[in-house]
């Protein structure tokens, strides 16, 4: 095996373990925070619990929820502004995927100063960051474990991938309270991704033991506890579900994703596409796409999926495919590209953009544009 | 996208989380090179402060003194004068100066001169000090402590003064040559024709009145006398202006002082014995210098002592060697003593207290000019009411070249 790397921050996982923010900040040198979160979680009562914590703990904070899904160049722009022109110094984001990703942005421009798409690409930061502490309220995104950092480029409308080492959190929050209050299709949209970046993970190029062993467990966790949580929203499934989150995190952080995830970009930049959605639709089919490049592995997922092997590899690799089609048909969610993308002469321009998005590199199977088209008109 | 992104950007082994550590320590060796350069200039700085042969104190706007330079210590005893009110240290006051020129300053934010003239608060005489308080100005422009550079310009006004007396004693000595000149004729002619007069009055005998005759007599008599004085107040004008000295030669004091009060022995006669007492130092080296001119200077000051003495009191006159270089002579009288007053002006041409007729005041500027050609120097202490001292000093020969410094 080729040399390998695994890195992760500091994660605190459990019941309540949003209490030692204010405590962890303080550590982490905080004096006046940076907080970044959104109007949806706002209503939700979280930041405003949070804001006790940190009162608790004495310190001051700055309050930043200009961040929409999908965050924007502009709005990572002004964050950084605000948090130069406040003097703040650790940076908290408490939310789904897009606090966390403009929360790194801030970071990234608040210390590095130029243009967010200065970044763009793999390993381009050369100055540290200020003390990131992440708190997720999705349990699906895996920004608050992961080296990457998404942010919509708006003038060519594309979502940029910085990815550095340093863009990984210090530390992560996991209280899986917080989910409690989720709506159900947030829950489902955070659980597909989580799944998505398993599944991905667990194919890549670049996958270790240490990312596979976290993917399968990713995997196995989300099948199992996905419809009883939406179903009864036990406490119990939900903390299941965040286990899965966390552990898929640290597998794509460290091994990268696939294909599905660069279509799922171009979707995101060109009709803002919330990430969650488009999983359903193109995974199946990019499964089948792969398949010929990672068959043994494609047949473990199946093996999970249905609980037990078939009769040949193949066949359990293809049931599983099935199977995982069913449980996604399962949960009342749009399933094909059209209620996505009505324009199907669209499909050409998505999968030029998604031919140069940075995911490619670690698909097991290489992909030209053309491949993209023929998966999306499959699952159109 | 960039496409140079690869696997290995991902996998990212050469990479790690940034961290502070040596952003830190680049920072801390800044810091500490910035240290170490503050320090240097810092040290520049007081070489400089302590360069200045003034003395250089800086004041902060209450009036406490911030830093001195080094000249401060070899004038002043305070061994610690940070913080403590500049009034106290320099005067010892209680309150502030009334002409200051660091209050004028912090006032007016502009650089302020004083003269002023005050003992140092370990004793001693009256100094003069020149202080120079510039404002060093706060980045707003506003004075924020105030630079005191205090000059004793003590030695330099003696020496003004020296030199302005030179300069008017010359320029009284050309006046006085030419009018003793200009008199010298006229006089000589009403002397010349009052003596003629004098030989043809016998020949008037028997041809006018008597009495008349008598008349004639007593006038030309008083005209003959008068003309004598006139010639002498010219002589002693000319000896006041007498630019240049004779040959020097070597000259023994004592003789000169035993000489000249016997001169005297007839003034002597309406004071009691041993009115004058002579304390000589009889191993006194002789001085270079003209005997006569000399003469003339003990002369000039026994009478004066004798004037002083006139009612009561009486006169020593002491020579001695003093600090090896210099032959002294002490004129000393517990006389009437000089009012204060007038002790500036002694030395100054034409300028007497006795009345109109018994003098006319060149005798003490006479007796300067002769001391300092010969590179003397004379003074007076005086107290009233309890006698004066006149003091001359002489350089031995080989002290000459130094003297006149």
């Amino acid at each position: 095996m080729d040399v390998r790397k695994f890195s992760i921050p500091e994660i605190i996982f459990g019941r309540g373990g949003l209490r030692y923010a204010g405590l962890c900040a303080r550590r982490l040198g905080a004096e006046k925070v940076f907080l970044v979160s959104d109007p949806g979680v706002e209503k939700a009562g979280w930041v405003e619990r949070l804001m006790s914590v940190l009162a608790g703990e004495k310190l001051n904070w700055v309050y930043f929820c200009n961040v929409v899904s999908n965050p924007r160049d502009y709005q990572v722009e002004a964050g950084a502004d605000l948090y130069k022109l406040q003097g703040a110094d650790v940076v908290i984001a408490l939310g789904g995927g897009s606090p966390m990703d403009a929360a790194k942005g801030i970071a990234l421009l608040a210390s590095n100063g130029g243009l967010i798409t200065d970044y763009e690409g793999a390993n381009r930061i050369h100055r540290p960051l200020p003390p990131m502490l992440f708190i997720p309220t999705t349990a699906g995104s895996g920004s608050d474990v992961s080296q990457f950092c998404i942010i919509t480029d708006m003038k060519r409308r594309v979502k940029m991938s910085i990815i550095s080492r340093t863009l990984v959190p210090n530390i992560s929050i996991i209280d899986p309270l917080i989910l409690e209050t989720k709506t159900e299709n947030l829950i489902i949209a955070s659980a597909v991704d989580a799944l998505c970046h398993a599944i991905e993970s667990y194919i890549s190029k670049i996958a270790s033991p240490f990312t596979e062993s976290q993917s399968l467990k990713a995997i196995d966790l989300i099948v199992k506890n996905l419809k009883p949580a939406v179903e009864n929203r036990s406490l119990e499934n939900l903390e299941q579900l965040s286990i899965a989150s966390t552990a898929a995190g640290m597998a794509f952080s460290n091994a990268s994703l696939g294909m599905a995830h660069a279509l799922a970009h171009s979707l995101g930049g060109i009709f803002d596409t919330l990430h969650g959605m488009v999983h359903p639709v193109l995974l199946p089919s990019v499964m089948r796409y792969n398949y010929r490049s990672c068959p043994e592995k494609t047949a473990v997922i199946g093996r999970i999926l249905l609980g037990g092997r078939r009769r040949s590899e193949k066949s359990t690799a293809m049931a599983g495919i099935v199977r995982l089609e069913e449980f996604l048909h399962s949960f009342n969610v749009s399933v094909r590209l059209r209620d996505i993308v009505q324009n199907r002469e669209m499909l050409p321009v998505l999968s030029r953009i998604a031919e140069n998005d940075v995911c490619l590199l670690t698909n097991p199977r290489p992909v030209t544009w053309e491949d993209f088209l023929n998966v999306c008109r499959e699952a159109w | 996208m960039r496409s140079e992104t690869t696997l290995e950007d991902l996998i990212g082994i050469e990479h790690t989380k940034l961290g502070f550590f040596r952003d830190v320590q680049e920072k801390i060796a800044e810091i500490r090179a910035s240290n170490k350069e503050l320090q240097a200039r810092q040290r520049h700085i007081q070489a400089i402060f302590d360069g200045y042969t003034d003395i250089a104190v800086v004041v902060s706007l209450d009036l406490k003194i911030k830093s001195v330079n080094r000249v401060f210590h070899e004038v002043y005893k305070e061994p610690h004068p940070i913080g403590k009110n500049c009034y106290e240290v320099f005067r010892g006051c209680e309150r502030p100066c009334s002409s200051c020129p660091v209050i004028a300053a912090r006032e007016s934010n502009e650089v302020c001169r004083e003269l002023v003239i005050y003992p140092l608060p370990s004793g001693g005489k009256n100094r003069h000090f020149q202080l120079t308080a510039s404002p060093l100005r706060t980045p707003e422009g506003k004075p924020g402590q105030i630079l005191l550079l205090i000059r004793d310009v003590t030695l330099e006004h003696e020496y003004q003064a020296r030199y302005y007396q030179a300069e008017t004693m010359a320029a009284i000595g050309v006046l006085a040559a030419g009018v003793g000149h200009e008199i010298n004729n006229p006089l000589t002619a009403i002397s010349g024709f009052a003596e003629g007069l004098n030989r043809r009055l016998p020949k008037l005998e028997g041809r006018v009145e008597d009495a008349v005759l008598k008349d004639f007599d007593e006038y030309i008599a008083i005209i003959l006398k008068e003309c004598r004085r006139a010639r002498e107040i010219v002589q002693s004008l000319l000896t006041f202006s007498r630019q240049k000295s004779s040959e020097f030669i070597a000259v023994d004091i004592n003789p000169l002082i035993e000489e000249t009060v016997r001169l005297l022995r007839h003034r002597l006669k309406d004071f009691p014995e041993g009115h004058i007492r002579l304390e000589l130092d009889r191993s006194l080296p002789p001085v270079k210098g003209d005997p006569s001119r000399l003469k003339q200077v003990i002369l000039n000051n026994v009478l004066n002592a004798l004037d002083a003495t006139a009612t009561r009191g009486s006169i020593t006159l002491r020579t001695y060697l003093m600090n090896k270089n210099w032959v002294a002579i002490a004129f000393e009288d517990t006389g009437c003593g000089i009012p204060a007053q007038y002790l500036g002006k002694l030395f100054e041409p034409f300028f007497t207290t006795k009345q109109v007729g018994s003098g006319i005041g060149i005798g003490l500027s006479t007796c300067h000019n002769i001391i300092s050609d010969h590179g003397g120097v004379i003074v007076v202490c005086s107290q009233e009411g309890q006698g004066s001292t006149f003091l001359v000093r002489l350089p031995l020969p080989d002290q000459v070249d130094n003297a006149q410094l």
